[in-house]
C-alpha cells in the first residue's frame, strides 16, 4: 500500500507547521518532511517541535545536504531526535542546491562522493562507532559520541540526475525522487533500479518516493494558481534537456529565469504555461490528483510526497487529501 | 471579562464552526510575529488533544485571533452571528485590557 508523505518549508513559524503536522498525522499521512535551507527557519528545531506534538508520523529532514551541515552534526541531531521520537526518525539527504550553496560561498564539490561519504559517516556515527574516514570530500580523524545512540535511522537519498538516482538505489534505504510527471518518475525509478541491480539488492527493499510539487482544490483554476509560483522556480532551475522533454519553450523558460532574477514576480508567474504546470506539479481537483498519483504508482513508487504549495489554503488542502485522496489508496 | 468567560458566550452548536474560522484566520494571518510562543504552544496542545472546540480551546483561539487580526476577528464573529461576543471586542484596542 502506498504511503503518503507531506513536506513543509519552515519559512512559516514553527507553530503553523506543527499545526499542519498534527492535522496531517490525523489525516493518515505517514511521513513528515521538513526542508533544510539556511535562509528558512531551522529544520531540526522544527522537526523536534513537530515530534513533540505528534505520536506516530515519521519525521525527517527532506532534504539536508552534507556541504552546509557536516554529516557528524546531522547524525548528532537525528540520534537525539530519535530519543525523543524513537523509531520514527529518518534522514533525507541530497547534494543540495548549487545556487543556495553558492550564496554562502560553499562549492558543490564532487556531489556523488559527498553524498556517498556523508551517508557512510552518518551511519557509522549512528551505530556509535569511532569514525575515522579518509574520503574525497570528507576527512574525519576520529569522531565518536560521548553517549550511546539508540535505534536505527533509515537514510533516504534525494536525487534527480541518473547517477545520483543509481547511487541512491545502491546505498539508500529510500529514495526521494524530485519529479512529478509520470515519464520523469518512470525514468528515475529505472535509474534507481540500475543501482539496485548493480549490488544485487531487491528494489522492493527500498521505499521510493515521488517528491512532488502538489496543489489540490475543488476548483481547478484555484489549484493551478497556487502552483504557479512553485512551478516558475522549478522551470527556472531545470536544465534544457528536461524542459525539451516536456516540449517547454526554452525562450519562455529563459524569460521566467530572468524575471525571477529581477524579482519581477508578475512577469515570471505570468509566463508559466499550463504545460509547465502539468510537467512540474501534481495539480488539480481531487479526482485529477488521484488519477496522476495512480499513473505515478505504475512506475513502482511506494511513497507519494505532497510538497509545496499543497493547495491554495494548506489546512483546507490537507482536509481534501484526507477525505478524498488518501481513502482511494487505502480502501 | 476574561477570555474563558467570553468563550462561554459561544453556543455549543456554533463551537465547531467558530473554532474552524478562528483557526483559519490565525493560520492565514501575516501578523504571525505577534503570536506569543506560550499561546501558540497552548493552541497546539489543545489541537493535539482535539480540544480546540472546548471552552478553553475557544478561549485561546479567541485570544490569538484578536491579537493577530483584531478587525477580521470581529467580522468573523459577526458573520457567525455572535454579536454579543463581538461587542465585547468593539472599540479601539479594547481587547488589550482583556486577560
Amino acid at each position: 500500500m502506498v504511503k503518503f508523505g507531506i513536506e513543509f518549508v519552515p519559512k512559516e513559524p514553527y507553530w503553523k507547521i506543527v499545526f499542519y503536522a498534527i492535522q496531517a498525522e490525523r489525516g493518515g499521512f505517514n511521513n513528515l518532511w521538513i526542508t533544510d535551507h539556511f535562509n528558512n527557519r531551522n529544520v531540526y528545531v522544527t522537526l523536534t517541535t513537530a515530534a513533540i506534538y505528534t505520536n506516530k508520523i515519521t519525521v525527517g529532514p527532506g532534504v539536508t545536504n552534507p556541504y552546509m551541515v557536516n554529516p557528524v552534526f546531522t547524525a548528532q541531531a537525528l540520534v537525539t531526535l530519535n530519543e525523543l521520537a524513537p523509531g520514527r526518525v529518518v534522514l533525507g539527504i541530497g547534494a543540495g542546491d548549487k545556487t543556495t550553496l553558492a550564496s554562502v560561498g560553499v562549492e558543490m564539490r564532487k556531489p556523488l562522493s559527498a553524498v556517498r561519504e556523508a551517508v557512510s559517516i552518518f551511519r557509522n556515527m549512528v551505530r556509535g562507532e569511532n569514525v575515522a574516514f579518509e574520503g574525497k570530500v570528507f576527512q574525519v580523524a576520529g569522531a565518536k559520541f560521548f553517549f550511546k545512540p539508540k535505534g536505527e535511522i533509515p537514510v533516504y537519498i534525494g536525487a534527480q540526475g541518473p547517477k545520483m538516482l543509481a547511487l541512491a538505489g545502491k546505498i539508500g534505504d529510500g529514495v526521494l525522487i524530485n519529479a512529478c510527471h509520470p515519464d520523469d518518475v518512470e525514468y528515475a525509478v529505472n535509474c534507481v533500479k540500475n543501482g539496485v541491480q548493480e549490488i544485487g539488492k531487491q528494489f522492493s527493499e527500498l521505499d521510493v518516493a515521488a517528491y512532488t510539487s502538489f496543489s489540490v482544490h475543488e476548483d481547478l483554476k484555484k489549484a493551478m494558481k497556487a502552483a504557479v509560483s512553485v512551478v516558475a522556480f522549478i522551470v527556472a532551475g531545470s536544465p534544457s534537456q528536461v524542459l525539451e522533454r516536456h516540449d517547454i519553450d526554452l525562450k519562455k523558460a529563459e524569460e521566467i529565469r530572468e524575471a525571477l532574477k529581477a524579482n519581477d514576480w508578475g512577469r515570471a508567474f505570468g509566463a508559466v504555461s499550463q504545460g509547465m504546470i502539468e510537467a512540474f506539479s501534481v495539480c488539480g481537483t481531487p479526482d485529477m490528483c488521484i488519477e496522476r498519483i495512480n499513473q505515478l504508482l505504475k512506475s513502482g513508487i511506494s511513497q507519494f510526497v505532497v510538497g509545496s504549495p499543497i493547495g491554495p489554503k494548506v489546512k483546507a488542502a490537507i482536509t481534501l487529501i484526507r477525505e478524498k485522496i488518501i481513502p482511494s489508496f487505502t480502501t | 471579562m476574561s477570555y474563558p468567560k467570553l468563550a462561554e458566550l459561544i453556543p455549543r452548536e456554533k463551537r465547531k464552526n467558530t473554532a474552524d474560522k478562528l483557526v483559519d484566520l490565525i493560520l492565514k494571518s501575516k501578523n504571525d510575529d505577534k503570536m506569543p510562543s506560550d499561546l501558540a504552544n497552548i493552541i497546539l496542545r489543545r489541537w493535539q488533544q482535539n480540544l480546540l472546540t472546548s471552552e478553553h480551546g475557544l478561549s485561546v483561539l479567541l485570544k490569538a485571533a484578536v491579537l493577530l487580526e483584531h478587525e477580521k476577528t470581529l467580522s468573523v464573529l459577526r458573520e457567525l452571528q455572535l454579536d454579543e461576543l463581538a461587542d465585547k471586542f468593539e472599540g479601539k484596542h479594547k481587547w488589550l485590557s482583556l486577560e
